[in-house]
């Protein structure tokens, strides 16, 4: 319990009108509290705004991040340990704190680089930021739940924005599919989850972690193998497989992120597997641990399908975002490498890579975004032919967020992989090593094709090079007499070089961020 | 010395290379400077070494002793001996969840053991009597490509960092005594490679960049996953587990690992593979790739075909040996019994290399590709004197690593002055240059003599010593190796012959030959002032080396029998007694 929190929790002042909850749990949601309030206030100020595309909303968001962003700071600096509010049914341990970070970094880089992309896709409504808002709440309440109703919570609450948002170009075809397709995935998928946890909750009687864990470890340690159980644990999983997009429940991946306006693919393909990740780890590595010989087998099977299936499939793409469509369901392969070993290291080597999956995954979508031009995304190969030549500096970024998602070294991603097939190697799990590797050696060849693209100059006066070289970033900001262009449009470029530094310092000072996930608690819940 | 010269060699290119990116880009005479001087730096700096190292104690009372008559060929044994080491913690993971946490280890079985190990690599640099010789040679070829990049105008600083970051890269792997530090220099010098590859060269570039991206990286991968397999295996037998390659070397993990079990099939029985070999394989997938030995040397004719000279300098020069470096630096001594097992193998590949790289070469028409495949044949010689596993071929393979890094880039030079000036790589539709060019001619001759291995230039001694242990061992290996000596003797002067001597075949070139175009800016089509500077250092040191390689083959010799003492830890059945090999090597010393 924070200092804080117990202060306020055991005298109560007569002014705190709610009674009945504990001040320390307050102080656990804070960063929750924070966002989702924040996604009323740019509610209220989306009435008041006078004009579409008012610098307002997306200063608010940010700010509105930025302060929940300092909270879990000092969250995770005040109190290490166990701190499970609400009875046990959330917890804001370092565990979720990091998540939270990650989660809410992405969503900050997001809002940073939405502004001039809606202006030029003419997308400018208010609704955006307040969905945006919104879904990082759901995701904050998805990385502390102990509980099965607060997962569920969480859930949905973050990914019903996101069937919004999905459409949010809903005067074109391709959105509106990718909306349709997600939300009834999406909700085909919330069906296992709750038949999962029905399944859980009719078997153990609970639904807080914590006493499923025990349960759980009773069963396994008396007594036969609990089908029952097990097929709440497997629909369960099916659940959180389609949202983290592994193969074989990736078949929305592809067309949403295709559809989706490039910023909202952004934000889903990172925050919302960290987040999904990230209770996956907290189910898996520690709740249903004892169970770990039974689950551990179909995991690792399904961590080799999305690698395999990923990376190849991703050979034949021609548009970009299907190909990091395809790559992001590979990238959720090797994360569920760390979930397959599970121990202690697994999970480190799990996290390190989302963070590391966080720079990367947001940088190569952010250049897209700096991309896309009037009217539609950069999407095409072709799009990026004679990048280097036109904008070095984002060629140049672009290749080594590319690069690290093929895990080559001075680059995070070398680390993030290396650390995952040592846990996979030490948990005496060599296929799983080895198909990481022959899978990785697959995907050189469509992101280095991306960079030779990038690096190979196109003819003269071929159209691509027009379209591109009149709509590209910083040029296309004079034509609009719009206050805070200029300023957004610097800070999409900032946030790239930001995520490109991360990467790049990752990739040489591994230590910076394993020594933060060395102090990392888990609360088993 | 106490000033870290190893940290200091290896920063000095990385310096130069931000050194010029920053320069502006009206100023590509500043940023051509600056890249000469920080290549004539590292150059300088590589000397020192080299000097210091030969000043070494012990190295140096194996050289002095080699002016007595016939002392120095007595068999020096010992340990490898690393020198100028530094050391600082990279990453170490000391402490686990476990420890700070007992969510994981309480109640149930999953997590009841012992965290993990922890994860311990440093940065951990150092030289020994193998590497010194090739970063003095890496240092001095990629001076030279400097300095024949000096007629380049457009897009000069981005050529110029990136060759100073793959500079940087190779003396990387040269100098790092961590498997993770290795791994990660050898892979991290393969991005500026193929910017280099992707950005600069023939139409085809695009390809065979990628080419040989793809087929080193997957080689490298399984590597990757052996060296994480030493960790543990190696953790697991001595309790320490590191990735320090000193301390890997002086635990012998894999001295005597137990045979794996065997395998009855159709009356025959058949030895599976132990862990070991499984990792020597892995360790030996990913340097066969970078020689390349022939099942996997597709990529090289592409590669060198498609690229421009000053590249070609260094990549053919220096980055094709770091494939014998790690054969020689890690799967002999980490893996001493697989080196024997698979000895018959590996000599058997470095043979097919050096008649299949030889007979291909002759099937060319295009100039680079003959030297492409000359190259491939030069290298299987490095990997039989390797597999040899005796001093003599282990003393050979070195030397001739720097001899091939000096004779290819020169021959590149040549090569690429002729495609220069007549915008074709076609032997057919060159000849008779010796009369026009006979400067350019003299230099290419010395090169192509040398290239095919002719006694008094640097190759013989080379080959000559590695055909000497490969003999002491398989005696049919080596004569059919000879015969390569023979096709090289062939391809050389069909090429030599082809350019030099004759008449221009096709009138179009001879068109071309007499306009201004061809020629260089002083108006001569001729070696200009740059070939001359470039070819005379490389020329020198082929006469040198072969005129009187005494004083290096001793000092490589007391280096070649440490890692042979290194690999005969285990008690080998193949090996040579001892004296026949004094006695063979009495003959070439001069």
């Amino acid at each position: 319990m924070s200092r804080l929190g117990s202060l306020l929790g055991a005298t109560a002042p007569p002014w705190y009108p709610l009674h009945f909850i504990p001040g320390s749990d307050l102080i656990g949601i804070l960063p929750i509290l924070i966002v989702g309030a924040g996604s009323v206030v740019v509610l209220l100020a989306d009435l008041a705004v006078p004009r579409r595309g008012h610098p307002l909303l997306p200063g608010l968001s940010a700010l509105v991040l930025l302060a929940a962003l300092g909270t879990v700071i000092g969250q995770w600096v005040v109190d290490p340990a166990h701190s499970l509010g609400f009875d046990g049914a959330f917890a804001s341990d370092r565990f979720a704190l990091f998540s939270d970070f990650v989660v809410l970094a992405t969503a900050l880089a997001v809002v940073t680089l939405s502004p001039e992309y809606l202006r030029r896709r003419n997308l400018e409504e208010g609704e955006y930021y307040i969905l945006l808002l919104a879904s990082v709440s759901g995701m904050l309440v998805l990385d502390g739940a102990t509980n099965l109703i607060v997962i569920f919570l969480g859930i949905e609450l973050l990914s019903i924005p996101l069937y919004v948002l999905a459409g949010f170009a809903r005067g074109e075809r391709l959105p509106q599919e990718a909306a349709l397709k997600y939300l009834l995935l999406g909700g085909f998928a919330s069906g296992f989850l709750v038949y999962g946890m029905a399944l859980i909750y009719g078997e153990t009687g609970q639904t807080m972690l914590t006493g499923i864990h025990a349960a759980v470890t009773h069963s396994a340690l008396h007594g036969p193998i609990d089908p029952m159980l097990l097929a709440g644990m497997a629909l369960l999983a099916i659940g959180l497989l389609f949202k983290v997009s592994a193969a074989p429940f990736h078949w929305w991946t592809p067309d949403v992120y295709q559809g989706s306006p490039v910023v909202v693919t952004t934000f889903m393909s990172v925050a919302t597997k960290v987040a999904a990740f990230t209770v996956f780890l907290r189910l898996f590595g520690a709740t249903f641990a004892a169970y770990r010989s039974e689950w551990e087998i179909p995991i690792a099977l399904i961590a080799i399908i999305s690698m395999v299936y990923g990376n190849v499939v991703a050979l034949a793409q021609t548009s970009l975002k299907r190909l990091l469509a395809y790559s992001g369901i590979a990238q959720a392969g090797y994360l569920l490498i760390g979930v397959a070993v599970g121990r202690p290291d697994g999970t480190q080597a799990a996290l390190y890579y989302l963070a590391v999956y966080a720079f990367m995954n947001t940088g190569a979508f952010a250049i897209l975004t700096l991309l896309s031009r009037r009217g539609e995304d950069c999407d095409r190969y072709s799009e990026l032919g004679g990048l280097a030549r036109r904008r070095p500096l984002l060629a140049a970024l672009m290749a080594v967020f590319l690069l690290s998602l093929a895990g080559f070294p001075l680059t995070a991603g070398f680390f993030g992989k290396f650390l995952l097939f040592t846990a996979a190697i030490h948990d005496g799990q060599l296929p799983l090593a080895i198909w990481g590797i022959l899978t990785s050696a697959v995907s050189l060849f469509y992101y280095l094709r991306v960079i030779l693209v990038m690096y190979t100059d196109v003819p003269e006066g071929s159209p691509v090079t027009d379209a591109a070289g009149i709509s590209v970033g910083a040029e296309s900001t004079r034509d609009g007499g719009w206050a805070g262009a200029g300023i957004f449009s610097k800070a999409g470029v900032g946030v790239v070089a930001l995520a490109a530094a991360g990467t790049l310092v990752l990739g040489v000072f591994p230590a910076v961020l394993y020594t933060l996930l060395q102090g990392i608690s888990v609360v088993r819940g | 010395m106490s000033w870290p010269i190893l940290t200091v060699l290896l920063g000095v290119p990385v310096l130069g290379a931000l050194g010029v990116v920053v320069v502006p880009r009206q100023r590509p005479r500043l940023a051509r400077l600056l890249l000469l001087a920080t290549t004539a730096v590292t150059l300088g700096l590589a000397g020192v070494l080299l000097v210091a190292f030969l000043a070494i104690p012990p190295i140096s009372d194996a050289r002095l002793s080699g002016t007595a008559d016939g002392k120095a060929l007595r068999t020096i044994t010992g340990p490898i001996s690393f020198q100028f080491q530094e050391q600082v913690a990279w990453l170490n993971t000391g402490r686990s969840l476990s420890a700070t946490h007992p969510a994981f280890n309480e109640g149930n079985n999953a997590f009841n053991q012992a965290g993990p190990p922890p994860i311990n690599f440093s940065y951990h640099l150092g030289v020994d009597g193998l590497s010194v010789w090739l970063i003095a040679l890496a240092a001095l070829l990629f001076f030279l490509a400097a300095i024949t990049l000096s007629r380049r105008k457009e897009r000069l600083r981005a050529f110029a960092s990136l060759m100073l970051l793959s500079e940087a890269g190779v003396l990387g792997v040269l100098m790092s005594l961590d498997l993770v530090l290795f791994y990660f220099f050898w892979e991290a010098a393969l991005i500026p490679l193929y910017f280099l590859m992707i950005g600069w060269g023939d139409e085809h570039r695009g390809r065979a960049a990628l080419k040989f991206i793809i087929y080193t990286v997957a080689g490298s991968l399984f590597m990757l996953l052996a060296i994480i397999g030493v960790y543990f295996i190696s953790g697991a037998q001595t309790g320490v587990h590191t990735f320090d390659v000193p301390t890997l070397i002086a635990a012998e993990s894999f001295v005597n690992s137990s045979r794996g079990s065997v395998l009855t099939l159709f009356g025959h029985s058949f030895t599976l593979l132990n862990a070991q070999d499984w990792m020597f394989l892995a360790f030996a997938l990913a340097f066969a790739i970078k020689i390349p030995l022939v099942p996997f040397h597709s990529w090289l004719p592409d590669a060198y075909s498609s690229g421009e000279t000053p590249f070609l300098v260094f990549f053919a020069g220096i980055v094709s040996k770091l494939g014998a470096f790690g054969f020689i630096r890690y799967c002999l001594t980490l893996f001493p019994q697989a080196s024997h097992t698979f000895q018959p193998l590996m000599m058997g590949l470095g043979v097919v290399s050096i008649l299949y790289g030889g007979l291909s070469a002759l099937a060319q028409r295009d100039i680079k590709r003959i030297v492409a495949y000359a190259s491939i044949s030069h290298l299987g010689f490095i990997v039989l004197g390797i597999f040899a596993l005796n001093i003599d071929g282990l003393n050979g393979a070195i030397i001739q690593m720097v001899n091939h890094g000096i004779i290819i880039a020169a021959l590149f030079i040549c090569v690429g002055v002729y495609e220069a000036r007549f915008a074709t790589r076609d032997l057919r539709e060159l000849g008779g240059l010796a009369k026009p060019m006979p400067i350019m001619a003299g230099l290419f001759l010395i090169a192509a003599l040398a290239g095919l291995g002719m006694p008094l230039l640097n190759s013989f001694v080379g080959e000559f010593l590695t055909l000497l242990g490969a003999f002491q061992v398989a005696p049919a290996w080596a004569v059919l190796a000879s015969l390569g000596m023979v096709l090289a003797c062939w391809y050389m002067l069909r090429l030599y012959q082809g350019i030099t001597q004759g008449h221009l075949r096709s009138p179009d070139r001879q068109v071309l030959a007499e306009s201004a175009n061809a020629l260089d800016r002083l108006g001569r089509l001729d070696a200009g002032v740059v070939e001359v500077v470039v070819l005379a250092p490389l020329v020198a040191l082929i006469i040198f080396l072969g005129v009187y390689p005494g004083p290096v083959i001793r000092n490589t010799r007391f280096s070649a029998g440490q890692y042979i003492t290194a690999v005969d830890q285990v008690p080998a059945t193949t090996a040579a007694p001892a004296g026949r090999a004094v006695l063979a090597a009495a003959r070439v010393d001069p």
